[in-house]
Order: structure tokens, then C-alpha cells, then sequence
């Protein structure tokens, strides 16, 4: 009989310990399946639930908040799903976000996700319907990457052969390296510039001359009765145009030249390579250029010998006398 | 003839272990009740077992643990390891283990003990002496093993978990609140529930099947000996017929 | 100590006002083994009547029908002048709590003190006894049988002649009417089934009861019945005193005294 109270005591240790362990237990399962705790009702609809089912875990940006309370098919393309959300997440959830799917780990149970929409919506109560984004599933997720990787490999295969190509080509690798021919390209353009400016003027010059001629202003007049040199005068002041017109288009396109090439030099394209491989095109540029240069000095030589030309230098001299006096 | 004969003990054994069940249940809950003889039964059933239950599902935690780690690698799942054993102890090696265990037992002794008992004259002794012997025996031995089957199966699960623990310990790494976290996140009231509920019914089968066997044990110390033996292997089997029944019941009631 | 009158075979007994036992015309078989067979018997008060017959004749089948541990086929069994056939199980207890009986194997509980098993029989719900009474009535009796020194151990530390003590203490708890012994000193020593017989005997006379006394012992028999009942082939044979049985020639009867 002595030992008895021992064993009582022994037998309760023993019998709470279990009942606080089944309490304990009970708890932690019931704590993901919110039995223990206030929440609230929202719902989503979906096209497909994918295996979804009562009690799969509901996570807003990660954390879990509730658990999947009711599916239900409302039409053969609608299902709706009942969430049980934490009543602590209701100050979080606004009625914009988006509900999807997803899988917990790469095997693990069907979970719904709650993404927040960003845009400052109401919160949601309770009851109210969630938008969904339709999930992408494991099969057409791959489907894409499969695709996506095919065109990674084309456009691999030909970066590589431009990039072959480039490497192998001394002609760009010489051209990069060309120091001179940027400053080159530069005297010309400003001397391109210089000569059209000194040929506009002298073109303005020459069209008053021809109209003070016409009108048979001075001494002139009578000179001027004289056709032949009326025809010489307006040959060679069309052939001054076409130069001048030359040296524009010319100055134009060379200006697109170097823009190209700028740009076929930074992009690294065939087409520059193939335009620059041609290195005799440079020299003749050059060449063409000095002619230019040339053919300019020649026509304010011209003109230089036109002014002292015993006919014309009486306009001439009228000509700095007004421009004296204003 | 000999066939037949079986079968007749059979079924002439399966009728008296019937009606000795309706008699636990027409008895059992009469009064006087023997809250005092409950008690220590529960404290002999259910504590004294405590040691050998905790042995051995601190064992089957850890072997399960390492058994099943091989095959887990293989499918790249090892982090799964936690929760698949603990769905495995607490659904179904928990109960059963611990109801085999238990019956191995108790079972032999509540045989051995009532059929010396029987032999001895006891039970007379206590029919005599003015105590219902059914009532002060067999009520209390089998409301004992009821009750303290599942605190046993709660405590033994724990163990056993704590075993797995040690289990996934040994090759890996993880801390017993991760791996506390990962088994219960797997496990739901329908892996719980069912497997505490069957608890009860292999309890009250390993008591009432000893009580019956030690009961009607037959005179001589051979009797006692096949009653206590018979009792152990009647009660196991019984434990997986109830398993099985179990695992039935919960999947028609949509639990699996 | 009186000599009961010789009473011829298989005559019904006369039925007294102080017969605390009455047996009539009683049957019993396991299957086809016919162990009781229209057998009579009257225990009167203060009287020990000793039941003599050879193992596996009936004798404990006999006093197992008479308790209500078993039920006979055939017959009426009166004790303490109710038939205990029409009693109820509430009826049955109350009638059991004025007899004692003391099994062969003495039935001790094996998972108590002697101090819980002679308590035991104080559970009756209509006993109320302070545990200080029960403890004064415990230590009374153990006292009695002479083991007053033993009552916190366990049944199995104890030797076979103490068992048997203790079995009869328990069984002179509630200060029983009739006691029935069942083979009371069967695998005990000669000197110590002695003991117990001479025990028997006393407390037999400091209690005042009645006694039917089941044996295949002699020595016993000799020492404790005023009265010897032979039951052979179910039934009973002859009876009578001691000195009277050994002094019939029937060799059914004479087998026992050889």
C-alpha cells in the first residue's frame, strides 16, 4: 500500500507527458491548417488547379498565411478556390493582388501565391475575389527554354563566325589602328568647307557683275555687246556651280562615309569591313580631295586674274567704292 | 475432418472471444467501478512499458532514417528524408510497432497472470471473497491497455522522431528545429487522427485478447504457458487485421 | 465433539433447524465423466464433516457447486438455508461473505502483500471498516495462525505451511459460519500438514464454525472431522466416525485405511 502514491505519481508523469505532446502535436499541425487562430475568406478563380487541394498552404510574398479551404467547379473552365487567410495579413492583402500557383520546392505539395499588385488598391475583405495570372506550368515553362535556348545556339554559332571573321581580317585591325586618317579626314572636310564658303562668295560676286552687265551699267555695257565673252562668262561661271554643287554633294557624302564607318566600326558590321578592306578607295579620297583643293585655287586665280583685267577693272574698282562708302 | 475441425475451433474460439467482448462492455461500465485497480494496471501497463516501447521506436526511427536515405539520394529528394519518415512513424511504424511491442508485452503477461490466476484458483478466491473477478481483472486490465496504448504510441512516436533526428544527423546536417519544422509541415490531421483512433482499438484488442486467453486458460502450468503464447500471436494478427481494417475505413472516409 | 449417530446409506437426512448445509440428490458430469451422482449430505452446525475420496472423485467439484462456483446438473444444494440455486448474484455475495473457503493451492494473490490479500475480502462495499479496524482485524488473525510477523511481504517469499497460514487468516477474516477446506494439507510435509491440521482444529473452536473438510489425507482427516463422509462413484458410500469406518470391511471403504 506504501508504494502506491509513488505509482500514482509516476502513472500521471507519465499520462500528462503523453497528453501534452498529443496537445503540443495537435498544435503544430492545426497551426498550418489555421484551426487555431481568426482568418478570413478570399477566393481566386482558376482555369485549372493543377492538383491543387483542400489544405494546401497559401503564401503571401513567401509567408505562410493560410490554407486552401474549398475547391470548387463553377463551369468547365472555372474553378474557384476558397483561401483561409490569417486575419493578422488583412491590413497587407490588397484587392489588386494576384493569386497563382506554384509548387513548394521542385516536388514539393501545390501552393497558392499571393503577389501584391503595387498599386494601392483597397485591402481586401472579406469574401472578396482575388485576381489570378495564369500559372505557367513545368511543361510550358520548358517548352519556352527550349525554344529560347535553339535561338541562343543560332546566334551563338553566328556571333562567332562575325567575330572569326573579324579577327582574321588585317584590313579593319589596320584601319582601327590608323592614326592619320581621322586627321586627315578632318584637314579635308575644313578644307572642303573653306573652298565652298570662298566659291559661294565668289558666285554672289559674279551673279551681281552679270546683272550689273546685263542692266549695261558704265563702261561695261558696251564691252559686254561683245557675245563671245558673254558666252566664255557664263560657261565658266556654270562650271564654277557645278564645282561648288560637287564640292557639296561630296562633302555630304563624305560625312555619311565617316558615319558609316563610325557606325560599322563600333557595331563591327561585314558590310564596314568590306567597304574599308578597300584601302586604295582612302588614297583616292585623298586624291580627289586635293584635286578639289587644287580646282578651288585654280578658279581664285582665275578670278583673281579676272579682276585685273584691264576690261573689267574699272566694275571692279566701282565695286570697292561702294562697298567703301556703305 | 481434421479441416473442419479446425474451423470449428476456429469459429467456436472466435464466438467465445465475442461474447467474452460483450461482456466487457456489458460489465465494464456498471458500477462498482475499480478505480484503484485501474490505476495500478494503467501504472504497470502503461508506464512500465514506457522503457521498451522508447527503445525500440528510438531504433525504428533511426534505422528507418538510414534505410531510407539511400534511395532519397537517388531521386535528389534528401531534404524529404524528415518528412517521409515522419509521415511513415506517425501514420503507421509508430502505432504498429508500438501495439506489436506492446502486445509481445503485455499481452503475454495479462495471459500469464489471469491463467496462473485461473490455475492457481485465484479467481475463485476472488469470486468467493465477494469481488467480481471479471470486473476487478479484466475491466481494468482492459481499460488499462486502452487508455495507455496510445500515450504509449504518442510517446513512442516522439522518441522514434527524435530518433530519425539522430538518423538524418549522421550523414547530414540539420538542426532539430528544421527538422522539426520539415515534419510537421508534412504532417495534417489525417495522418495524425487515424493513427492515434486505431491506437485504441489495438490496445483494447492486445487487452481483451489476453484477458481472454489467461480467462479460459486451461489447468497446469502447460495452460498458462499456451495462453500467455496464444495471446501474443492472436492480439499481433489481430493488430494488422485492424490495421488493415483502418487503412480501409480512413481511405473510404477520404483521409489518405 | 459430539459423535454423530450412524446414518444409513444413502438415507435422506433428516432436515433440522440447525443444518447449516443440506445436499439433495445432487448430479454432475464433465462430458461423459460422471463425477457426482446422487449424492446427499447435511453439515449441522458446529459440526466438521470430512469428505474422503480418491483424487479426481468429485470431492472439489462437490464444494465448488455447494460456493456457486459451479453449477450442478440435477439436484438442490441449501446453504445457510437459502437454495442457492434461486439467488440472485447480489444474494450469492452475501451469502459467501459468511462462508469461508480455503482453496488447495491456498489462491493467494500472487501481486499483493499478505496485508492486501487479507484485506481483500473487507472490499465488500457493505463492509465499513476504518483502516484502522482493518489493520486491528488483520494483525487479529495473522495473530491467530501465528505469522503476525509476516504481513508485508509477498505470497511468494513465503513457505507452503505459511501460505496455507495465511490462506486460512484470510479465510477467518470475516468471521465465517462455515469453512471449507480443500485439501488443505495436499503438498505439505507430514509435519507441517500437521501443523495446519491442529490449526485448523482450533480455529475451528475460537471461531465457532461449521466445517466441511475435502481430503485424501488420513492424518488430517483423523485429526479434524467428527464425521467422515466416503465419496466413492459420485455418491456417498458410507460415513461416520473415524473409528468407525476403519472398522467396516466393504473394500471400497477399507482401501483408505491401509
Amino acid at each position: 500500500m506504501t508504494k502506491r502514491p509513488i505509482n500514482n505519481l509516476k502513472l500521471g508523469i507519465f499520462v500528462l507527458v503523453g497528453l501534452l505532446l498529443l496537445i503540443f502535436s495537435l498544435y503544430m499541425i492545426g497551426r498550418d491548417n489555421n484551426l487555431f487562430g481568426k482568418n478570413y475568406k478570399l477566393t481566386a478563380r482558376f482555369e485549372n488547379v493543377q492538383g491543387l487541394t483542400v489544405g494546401n498552404n497559401v503564401r503571401y510574398a513567401g509567408i505562410q498565411v493560410g490554407t486552401v479551404k474549398k475547391i470548387r467547379i463553377l463551369n468547365d473552365t472555372l474553378i474557384e478556390v476558397a483561401m483561409l487567410i490569417d486575419v493578422k495579413m488583412k491590413q497587407y492583402i490588397h484587392k489588386n493582388d494576384i493569386v497563382s500557383m506554384s509548387t513548394d520546392g521542385l516536388m514539393g505539395n501545390r501552393i497558392l501565391n499571393i503577389t501584391a499588385s503595387k498599386d494601392g488598391s483597397l485591402l481586401a475583405e472579406d469574401g472578396d475575389l482575388l485576381a489570378t495570372k495564369k500559372n505557367i506550368s513545368t511543361d510550358e515553362m520548358l517548352e519556352t527554354l527550349d525554344k529560347t535556348n535553339r535561338n541562343i545556339a543560332v546566334i551563338s554559332e553566328e556571333l562567332k563566325t562575325t567575330v572569326l571573321r573579324i579577327n582574321s581580317s588585317a584590313a579593319i585591325w589596320k584601319l582601327l589602328n590608323e592614326t592619320e586618317l581621322p586627321d586627315n579626314l578632318r584637314a579635308s572636310v575644313l578644307s572642303i568647307r573653306h573652298a565652298t564658303g570662298r566659291a559661294d562668295e565668289m558666285v554672289k560676286d559674279l551673279h551681281s557683275i552679270i546683272a550689273d552687265v546685263k542692266n549695261g551699267k558704265g563702261s561695261l555695257g558696251a564691252i559686254l555687246t561683245d557675245t563671245a565673252i558673254a558666252r566664255n562668262l557664263e560657261e565658266a561661271l556654270l562650271k564654277i556651280q557645278q564645282v561648288g554643287d560637287h564640292a557639296t554633294a561630296l562633302v555630304d557624302e563624305l560625312s555619311k562615309l565617316t558615319a558609316g564607318i563610325k557606325e560599322d566600326i563600333n557595331s563591327g558590321n561585314g558590310t564596314a569591313h568590306a567597304l574599308l578592306k578597300d584601302s586604295a578607295l582612302v588614297i583616292k579620297l585623298n586624291n580627289s580631295l586635293s584635286n578639289i583643293e587644287k580646282g578651288t585655287d585654280g578658279f581664285n586665280q582665275n578670278m583673281e586674274a579676272l579682276k585685273h583685267n584691264f576690261l573689267l577693272r574699272g566694275y571692279f574698282r566701282k565695286l570697292e567704292k561702294q562697298k567703301r562708302k556703305q | 475432418m481434421a479441416l473442419s475441425h479446425t474451423w470449428q475451433q476456429f469459429l467456436d474460439e472466435t464466438g467465445d472471444i465475442s461474447r467474452f467482448t460483450r461482456r466487457f462492455f456489458l460489465q465494464g461500465f456498471k458500477p462498482r467501478y475499480e478505480i484503484a485497480e485501474l490505476l495500478r494496471q494503467c501504472y504497470i501497463i502503461g508506464y512500465k512499458s514506457l522503457p521498451l516501447v522508447g527503445l525500440t521506436g528510438f531504433i525504428m526511427g533511426l534505422v528507418l532514417t538510414m534505410q531510407l536515405r539511400p534511395s532519397l539520394i537517388s531521386y535528389g529528394a534528401e531534404s524529404e528524408l524528415p518528412a517521409m519518415v515522419g509521415i511513415a512513424i506517425v501514420r503507421e511504424i509508430g502505432p504498429v510497432i508500438t501495439a506489436l511491442i506492446f502486445a509481445g508485452k503485455i499481452g503475454s503477461s495479462i495471459g500469464a497472470e489471469l491463467g496462473s490466476m485461473k490455475v492457481t484458483e485465484q479467481i475463485d478466491a476472488m469470486e468467493v471473497s465477494g469481488t467480481n473477478p471479471f470486473k476487478y481483472l479484466v475491466v481494468t486490465r482492459v481499460l488499462a491497455a486502452t487508455l495507455m496504448l496510445p500515450v504509449l504510441v504518442i510517446l513512442g512516436d516522439a522518441i522514434s522522431l527524435y530518433g530519425s533526428y539522430l538518423g538524418v544527423n549522421i550523414r547530414g546536417i540539420t538542426s532539430f528545429s528544421l527538422f522539426f519544422q520539415q515534419v510537421f509541415d508534412a504532417l495534417s490531421f489525417s495522418d495524425f487522427f487515424p493513427a492515434l483512433i486505431k491506437s485504441y482499438f489495438f490496445g483494447f484488442a492486445v487487452g481483451i485478447i489476453g484477458c481472454y486467453k489467461g480467462f479460459n486458460s486451461s489447468k497446469g502450468t502447460e495452460g498458462v504457458g499456451r495462453s500467455a503464447n496464444s495471446a501474443v500471436v492472436v492480439s499481433s494478427v489481430l493488430i494488422f487485421i485492424i490495421d488493415l481494417l483502418a487503412v480501409q475505413i480512413t481511405d473510404i472516409l477520404g483521409f489518405n | 465433539m459430539t459423535t454423530a449417530p450412524i446414518i444409513e446409506q444413502r438415507s435422506i437426512p433428516v432436515v433440522s433447524t440447525d443444518s447449516v448445509i443440506e445436499i439433495e440428490h445432487l448430479y454432475k458430469t464433465f462430458g461423459d465423466n460422471t463425477v457426482l451422482a446422487d449424492f446427499s449430505l447435511v453439515l449441522r452446525k458446529g459440526e466438521n464433516v470430512a469428505v474422503l475420496g480418491k483424487s479426481g472423485s468429485g470431492k472439489s467439484v462437490l464444494i465448488k457447486c455447494i460456493i456457486g462456483l459451479m453449477r450442478a446438473d440435477k439436484g438442490s444444494i441449501r446453504l445457510l438455508g437459502q437454495d442457492i440455486d434461486n439467488l440472485d448474484h447480489q444474494e450469492l455475495d452475501e451469502i459467501r461473505s459468511r462462508v469461508g473457503f480455503l482453496f488447495q493451492s491456498n489462491a493467494l494473490y500472487d501481486s499483493m502483500t499478505v496485508r492486501e490479500n487479507l484485506e481483500f475480502p473487507l472490499r465488500r462495499h457493505w463492509i465499513k471498516m476504518t483502516s484502522a479496524e482493518q489493520d486491528a482485524k488483520v494483525l487479529e488473525v495473522l495473530s491467530n495462525v501465528g505469522l503476525a510477523h509476516a504481513v508485508d511481504m509477498m505470497p511468494a517469499e513465503l513457505s507452503g505451511g505459511m501460505r496455507k497460514r495465511i490462506a486460512l487468516a484470510r479465510t477467518l477474516i470475516l468471521d465465517p459460519e462455515i469453512i471449507f477446506y480443500d485439501e488443505p494439507t495436499t503438498g505439505l510435509d507430514p509435519i507441517t500438514g500437521k501443523g495446519i491440521s491442529k490449526l485448523i482444529r482450533e480455529m475451528g473452536e475460537k471461531y465457532n464454525t461449521s466445517a466441511l473438510i475435502i481430503s485424501h489425507d488420513m492424518n488430517c482427516i483423523r485429526m479434524t472431522a467428527d464425521r467422515i463422509i466416503m465419496l466413492i462413484d459420485g455418491t456417498c458410500y458410507a460415513q461416520g466416525s473415524y473409528e468407525e469406518l476403519k472398522l467396516n470391511n466393504d473394500p471400497k471403504v477399507k482401501q483408505f485405511f491401509e
